[in-house]
């Protein structure tokens, strides 16, 4: 088993962002707790067959 | 509790006396006094401006202050009043526009020195122009967290944003620069962005009202994005009425914003006339408020205001909505995700060019995975049914705007925000429209307030509530007292 800091390495490395040495620990922070918060919204039973709402309109025809 | 402010040393009346001692604390104070010629806009904006610049340093409202287009805009609608030309309660109105937001006369920093310094420049945001249309004055770009995100970075060189109550202690984010602004009399009103409370938690710590609106109603093309599926432009001024006042301004279809809705802009100000016979309130308690986190004060300030507007002729009943806590993480999770997709590329080229606080929160979003972000908007998607079944049965839900008072800022972490209950980002995730007022304030004297959600595109509901309370109260009214701090700038 990986510890945090281990998947944490893996995660930066895999994403191409390169923070300074001094922002790891506030990182690591953010990525443990974040993660756990994530894993949460799996265990709702209410969300079992529920579909994502989309908010790309193909009739949108707005003028950029 | 309102401050005299003076200048000493001018004889020109209309500086000496300003508009706070004037008794124009509002925008309809002024579009009132504007019309029966006792003040002028340019006696209004000169105050306005010159009190900015004198406490800017120890506020930090503003990133620029637009001096000469404000005179310029003052003098233009004063001339339009001479010659009998009227576009509306917004002409001759100072306002603040959060430096997220595009404007011509005034570059865009988004706090940040990662923003192309191009990006927008000499446009309007569509929400702008409009307000410029409308005849409004432009005081400057306020203070935003860097990209409405992260917290103040001293070391990059932007205005670091002070509470006007307690100037060591937080005046929220984003729109932390329009929320002190109006509070400390620095516009009339302003605008501020909302993904997961960035209106409505400035107006709650700075003790006025903010709206954010209903997903759509007001064209976000020309701001910066933060979460695009959770974005929001919203008014901030005094008093619901105001913040009416600016939305029928502001709302409306724009074809160069793809999540503009194509709804109708009912004339807001009309649904406001104190009646709230027959509405019905719901109070979601669970999380909402039985959170161990939440401040007793707060909590007993909210259900005081409940109880104001059930003596008024409103029902109110306790009830439910289930998984709120997983609400806030969704919205959170979403946001995030979507921020990450847009500073991506900037934050691996361009890592320590973001503020301290900004550039860990924001690479969070890389390590969500797709699946993660799917699976929040699936949730999404029951919450927002779970709200809809709620919305069957009461008119408006009522809740605390946040946990605490303004904290201050020596005591802020922000890995507290991951876990301590949060009560804006729900009505995000829903798309819902939500105002922040003030309820009250704590013994030590910092301002307290109420939310009060909303029907999908039932603004009108929200304000009419908003402003039959704030007709009973004068919370909203309370200005602080900044004069020692002009004092000392002088």
């Amino acid at each position: 088993m990986h510890s945090s800091d281990e998947k944490l390495e893996v995660a930066l490395e895999m994403s191409g962002v390169n923070p300074a040495e001094e922002d790891l620990e506030k990182i690591l922070d953010g990525f443990t707790r974040g993660l756990e918060l994530a894993a949460q919204l799996y265990t709702v039973p209410g969300v079992r067959y529920e579909e994502p709402a989309l908010i790309f309109s193909a009739r949108v025809a707005g003028a950029r | 509790m309102t401050t005299q402010l003076t200048k000493p040393g001018t004889t020109d009346s209309n500086a000496v006396t300003t508009t706070a001692s004037k008794g124009i604390l509002t925008i309809a104070d002024a579009a009132a006094a504007l019309r029966d010629g006792t003040i002028t806009s340019m006696a209004i904006t000169t105050d306005i401006v010159e009190k900015a610049i004198s406490l800017n340093e120890a506020l930090g409202t503003y990133v620029t202050i637009t001096q000469d287009l404000a005179l310029e805009q003052a003098a233009q609608a004063d001339a339009a009043f001479a010659a009998g030309e009227d576009r509306g309660p917004l002409q001759g109105i100072p306002l603040a526009i959060k430096d997220i937001i595009a404007m011509k006369g005034a570059g865009t920093t988004a706090n940040s020195r990662v923003l192309d310094p191009e990006w927008g420049a000499g446009t309007d945001a569509p929400v702008v122009a409009r307000l410029r249309a409308a005849g409004s004055v432009f005081v400057g770009k306020s203070t935003t967290s860097e990209f409405a995100f992260g917290m103040p970075d001293p070391t990059k060189g932007f205005p670091v944003p002070h509470n006007p109550w307690d100037v060591e202690r937080t005046p929220a984010g984003s729109s932390s620069g329009t929320g002190i602004a109006v509070a400390a009399g620095l516009a009339l009103g302003g605008l501020g962005t909302d993904t997961g409370g960035s209106v409505r938690g400035p107006a709650c710590v700075n003790g006025h009202t903010g709206l954010k609106v209903t997903f759509g109603r007001v064209p976000k093309s020309g701001v910066v994005p933060l979460g695009f599926s959770l974005d929001s432009v919203g008014p901030m001024a005094r008093s619901a009425y105001d913040c009416a006042l600016l939305l029928e301004v502001m709302a409306g279809y724009d074809a160069s914003d793809p999540n503009a809705a194509d709804v109708p802009v009912p004339k807001y100000s009309e649904f406001l006339d104190g009646d709230v016979d027959g509405i019905r309130i719901g109070l979601p308690m669970p999380y909402f408020f039985d959170h161990e986190a939440l401040d007793p004060d707060v909590r007993d300030a909210v259900l005081a205001g409940v109880g104001k507007l059930v003596g008024m002729g409103a029902t109110a009943e306790e009830m439910a909505l289930p998984y709120a806590a997983e609400a806030k993480e969704a919205n959170h999770l979403i946001l995030v995700a979507e921020a990450y997709a847009y500073h991506r590329n900037n934050l691996v080229n361009r890592w320590s060019d973001y503020g301290d606080l900004t550039r860990p929160n924001l690479a969070r979003g890389a390590f969500y995975t797709a699946g993660d972000v799917a699976q929040a908007n699936r949730f999404r998607s029951m919450w927002a049914g779970e709200v809809a079944k709620a919305f069957q049965k009461y008119d408006v839900l009522i809740t605390p705007s946040a946990p605490n008072p303004a904290q201050l800022v020596k005591d802020m972490d922000p890995s507290h925000r991951l876990v301590q209950p949060m009560y804006t980002g729900h009505w995000n995730l829903t798309g819902l429209p939500a105002v922040a007022i003030p309820s009250g304030f704590t013994a030590g004297g910092l301002p307290l307030s109420m939310q009060i959600i909303g029907k999908p595109f039932a603004e009108a509901t929200v304000l009419k509530v908003a402003d039959a309370y704030q007709r009973a109260t004068s919370w909203h009214l309370m200005v602080p007292p900044v004069e020692a701090l002009y004092d000392t700038a002088r």
